[in-house]
């Protein structure tokens, strides 16, 4: 991130003096219809509004931003990853899973301390980022993959939980969407003096810091301790993000955005770029919260701040990307572990006996009008079965397809973060569906699905035509996709703090639920897996070669390149297909292929063949739990398997460290 | 308390409906018992009347109002948290949510009709398959006013159902209803109001014109003191000072409730909200809670809840 600074002739001071200077021009204008002299006799509330609203509003502006940029700069300094931030490491999104889990579930909790909740979530999310990051080298990639990935998870988890427990009232939502909105001193008084105390450590680790730009040899030999000092500013990074998120819920991409430009702007030293990002972070936040204030005065609507930053923020993902160096990296083979004790041969008589099983189960085992269990029983009419046959078709190829999809993404990038949601495709399927459901006055099912279908080509298109002038490298393609999606996480963030019912609609299509399928996409879904499946086992030495690395694959005769685009193309086709079965977030793609190789399938094509199968049974099992556990209502699957699939993964992921 | 609200009277069933009753009753055991065969089922229903399965519950309280009691509706499990009244018998089959209503259940249930809202096109091609669907549209941009749309909803849900003069027996009552309130209202003269659903204790939700809570309050003689045009599901979105944006000082607000827990200690200790004068005291009020997104029978609790606390606390 040095190299481009060159050409800014600001200084870090300069920036902030003119960010200060615009938030200035705003405020005034935002301010003034309060300080007029009050018509209406014995009512002075505007004086109010501007002592108790505006000011501390503004304050919290202030510090929040201050302390989330500080957060992010302090990520950046310690992981020397100039993608770390709050937001991209999964932390401000762990906290607010923790406080919505709490609000609906453990309110006694958060009556014990809310800034406590928070701590936990996002500890817990840090925890996991960074110790799957650790285990890469902290290479910058992998950790804001994961880190990415988490974040997503949790902000849908997050959402649907909301959904399930609330139709009408949406103030999770607003709240996740980081609204700034103040009505008293509390919030602003109480932050400053938690923020404070954290910048007063974070000033006690930043000589070791700045050591540390020497390299880790020569900062150990200067007597740092890394791990003591990678904890200790680690864990002042998260509690400064968890006490923004407890006080006024996700703000997106400040932390990211402020030491970037604090950078840009020449900030170089350690204490500088700390120093500097969190002045910038601060007016910067205020800026946006002014503009955001005055916007939605014009258009008597609710813009939450939080997804506004993140709105205009995510992009910058995209443009930071170019400017990484990356070194390709194979896949680890020590992972290939006996975790499971079973090597490929004896897995598969599991498999043989499980996936009948749960298929007749899914198909045989459901409820009747008055709520009981029954096999087959009153209810299973020819038409009931042919109801759930559909549902299980399209669950099992859409399982199929993300775990097959999966098994490409992560043999060709050896990224064991890589898969089908984090192409960015199921988001461009989501933000089709969203402008369909926003802009049509009534969109049909077959207008969902085209929407879908042409947004997920569109971002194919983009991530490509990026992609081609990335010089196709694989991990790029993986971030370009993922930022894209937490692009469309921030819209639908927007939209559904706005409470439009229709919000709603969206949310339910993202959860992923296989309500919809009709005959004709459940066959269609089932032919696509069939075909796909049948391309991947022929393209199979691709898949065998490509994680030997470029330069050895093109010795044993293969185009990288061309080979990557291909298996690019085919993985796109699989999850757009599967999206618009089970929605974007399903977590399958990602597991299934770990699964199967934990089992012993090692090889390309038998890794293909127990994914598939342990996909499209999960899928199934999935959909069946979904529809049959609080009968009549429905769980979607895809948010079913997310639940069980994250935390599953998880161990899975740890027990190989 | 105020006059027993039509709901009330209109529920009783009479003759036919109770043989109705009986038989479904008789058919859902059936169901249960496991003697059933689609077939049956359906030569059943011939000659029963028609089995009507409602996914909204602006329909379902209509239905009720027109002295139908529908099948089956969805998002049961809820009804007494945001609709109440009137009550709902206790055969009516929770059909699980109205955006996934469960089709495993539909198929079952064998509906004649199958009343629908644009809000639910998203599934209506899933749900057609299962009996014959009627879209009444009441909340859809280009309705306009809510009441209205809701007024002009019941007479075609009635000809659809053959109970057109029950739905002008029932119009007629619900604006005898209104006159009453309006008069009734029109005695204490009370001062603009504003209504709001708390979200947290930062934000609120306020109701406008073209709701149906605005519109009523046109109807019964209240003002209402937010002006500013809503949605056209007759909310907007606020954080709390921006109710510093209602000009009268003599302004009444009311809430209603679920009010979440931490709500009102939080403003408790807002210097803002203590400012605003129609936050405390005399001019602070709590109803329990209404359904914003009715139709008439809503509009008639809306204006029954309010009519009373004029009455009683003004």
């Amino acid at each position: 991130m040095t190299a481009p600074a060159a050409r800014f002739r600001f200084s870090p001071p300069v920036l902030v003096v003119v960010l200060a200077s615009i938030v200035a021009l705003l405020a005034w204008r935002l301010a003034t219809p309060y300080l007029a002299v009050p018509t209406v006799d014995g009512y002075d509330v505007r004086r109010m509004v501007l002592h108790y609203s505006l000011l501390p509003r503004a304050v919290t502006a202030l510090v929040c931003g201050a302390a989330l940029s500080l957060s992010g700069a302090l990520f950046q300094q310690i992981l020397r990853n100039p993608m770390a931030s709050p937001t991209t490491l999964g932390i401000s999104a762990g906290a607010n899973l923790a406080l919505v889990v709490a609000t609906l579930y453990l309110p006694a909790l958060l009556a014990a301390g809310r800034d406590a909740v928070a701590l936990a979530g996002s500890a817990a999310s840090a925890a996991l980022v960074i110790g799957l990051g650790a285990r890469r080298g902290f290479s910058p990639f992998s950790l804001v993959l994961s880190g990415l990935v988490v974040s997503l998870w949790c902000g849908a988890l997050a959402a649907i939980f909301t959904l399930l427990n609330d139709r009408y009232l949406v103030s999770l939502f607003i709240w996740g969407a980081g609204s700034l909105a103040q009505q008293g001193w509390d919030i602003p008084l109480s932050l400053p003096w938690k923020v404070g105390l954290l910048a007063a450590l974070a000033g006690l680790v930043v000589r070791p810091l700045s050591l540390l730009e020497l390299g880790d040899e020569s900062a150990s030999g200067l007597g740092v301790r890394l791990a003591h000092l990678r904890l200790a500013s680690v864990s002042i990074a998260v509690a400064l993000a968890a006490i923004v998120t407890s006080a006024v819920g996700v703000v997106g991409f400040i932390g990211l955005v402020a030491p970037i430009l604090a950078r840009l702007a020449g900030a170089r030293k350690t204490l500088a770029v700390l120093v500097w990002s969190s002045l910038i972070g601060a007016t910067l936040l205020l800026l946006t919260d002014t503009a955001v204030q005055l916007l939605a005065g014009q258009f008597s609507d609710f813009l939450p701040t939080g997804a506004v930053t993140a709105v205009f923020g995510s992009p910058l993902m995209l443009i930071l990307l170019g400017r990484l160096k990356l070194r390709q990296r194979t896949l680890p083979r020590a992972a290939a572990g006996k975790w499971l004790a079973f090597s490929g041969r004896k897995a598969l008589p599991v498999l043989v006996v499980a996936v009948p099983f749960v298929l007749l189960m899914a198909l045989c085992v459901g409820r009747g009008i008055d709520g009981g269990w029954a096999f087959l029983g009153d209810i299973a009419t020819t038409e009931v079965l042919g109801l759930r046959a559909m549902r299980i078709l399209a669950a099992l190829s859409a399982g199929v397809m993300l775990a097959v999809a999966g098994v490409i993404l992560q043999r060709m990038t050896g990224n064991e973060m890589a898969s089908p949601e984090v192409l960015g495709v199921s988001a461009g399927a989501t933000m089709g569906v969203t402008i369909a459901i926003f802009t049509i006055a009534a969109p049909g099912l077959f207008l969902q699905f085209g929407a879908a279908a042409l947004g997920a080509l569109v971002v194919l298109a983009i991530i490509f035509a990026f992609a081609m002038r990335a010089g196709l490298a694989p991990e790029r393609i993986l971030l370009a996709g993922i930022a894209l999606s937490a692009m469309v996480d921030a819209v639908v963030g927007v939209l559904n703090a706005s409470g439009d019912p229709r919000a709603l609609l969206v949310l339910r299509w993202m959860s992923g639920s296989t309500y919809a399928i009709d005959p004709v996409t459940a066959a269609a879904a089932g032919i696509a897996a069939i075909l796909t499946l049948a391309a991947v086992l022929l393209l199979r030495r691709w898949l065998d070669l490509l994680p030997l690395g470029a330069p050895q694959s093109m010795a044993l005769g293969l185009s990288p390149f061309r080979a990557r685009i291909v298996l690019f193309c085919v993985a796109g086709l699989m999850s757009g297909i599967a999206t618009l079965c089970v929605g974007p977030l399903s977590f399958v793609g990602l597991m299934a292929p770990h699964i199967a190789r934990e089992a012993g399938f090692t090889r390309a094509r038998p890794q293909t063949l127990a994914a598939a199968f342990i996909g499209g049974t999960f899928m199934v099992l999935a959909d069946w739990i979904g529809r049959t556990i609080i009968f009549p209502y429905q769980i979607p699957a895809g948010l079913i398997s997310a639940l069980i699939g994250a935390p599953f993964l998880m161990m899975l992921l740890r027990r190989k460290a | 308390m105020c006059c027993p609200i039509p709901i009330s009277t209109h529920r009783s069933p009479m003759c036919g409906d109770r043989s109705f009753l009986t038989r479904r009753h008789l058919l859902a055991s059936t169901f249960v018992a496991g003697l059933l065969p689609g077939a049956f089922g359906r030569a059943q229903a011939q000659t029963a009347p028609m089995r009507i399965i409602s996914l909204d519950y602006g329909l379902s309280s209509t239905l009720l109002g027109l002295g139908v009691t529908p099948l089956a509706i969805s998002d049961r499990a809820d009804w007494g948290r945001w609709v109440r009244e009137p009550e709902l018998p206790a055969e009516v089959v929770d059909l699980g949510s109205s955006l996934e209503v469960n089709r495993e259940l539909l198929a079952a249930l064998t509906p004649d009709l199958i009343l629908t809202t644009p809000y639910l096109d998203g599934i209506s091609d899933r749900v057609a398959a299962y009996g014959r669907l009627l879209r009444l549209s009441v909340y859809a941009p280009e309705n306009g006013a809510i009441l209205e749309a809701a007024v002009r909803a019941t007479r075609t849900l009635a000809a659809n159902v053959g109970r057109e003069a029950e739905a002008e027996r029932f119009l007629e009552r619900s604006d005898a209803f209104f006159e009453d309130c309006r008069a009734r209202i029109a005695r204490k003269a009370p001062p603009p109001m504003a209504f709001v659903n708390f979200l947290d204790a930062r934000h609120a939700r306020i109701y406008g014109p073209p709701g149906l809570f605005d519109n009523v309050l046109a109807r019964i003689g209240v003002e209402n003191a937010w002006k500013e045009p809503s949605n056209y599901w007759g909310f907007q979105t606020i954080s709390i000072e921006e109710l510093s944006r209602i000009q009268d000082p003599k302004t009444h607000l009311v809430a209603f409730d679920p009010i979440p827990g931490d709500v009102l200690p939080k403003l408790a200790r807002s210097p803002l909200w203590q400012a605003l004068p129609f936050a405390q005291g005399k001019q602070f009020h709590v109803l329990p809670p209404a359904l914003m997104f009715g139709m008439v029978n809503e509009g008639m609790r809306f204006a029954r809840l309010l009519t009373t606390l004029v009455e009683t606390r003004l």
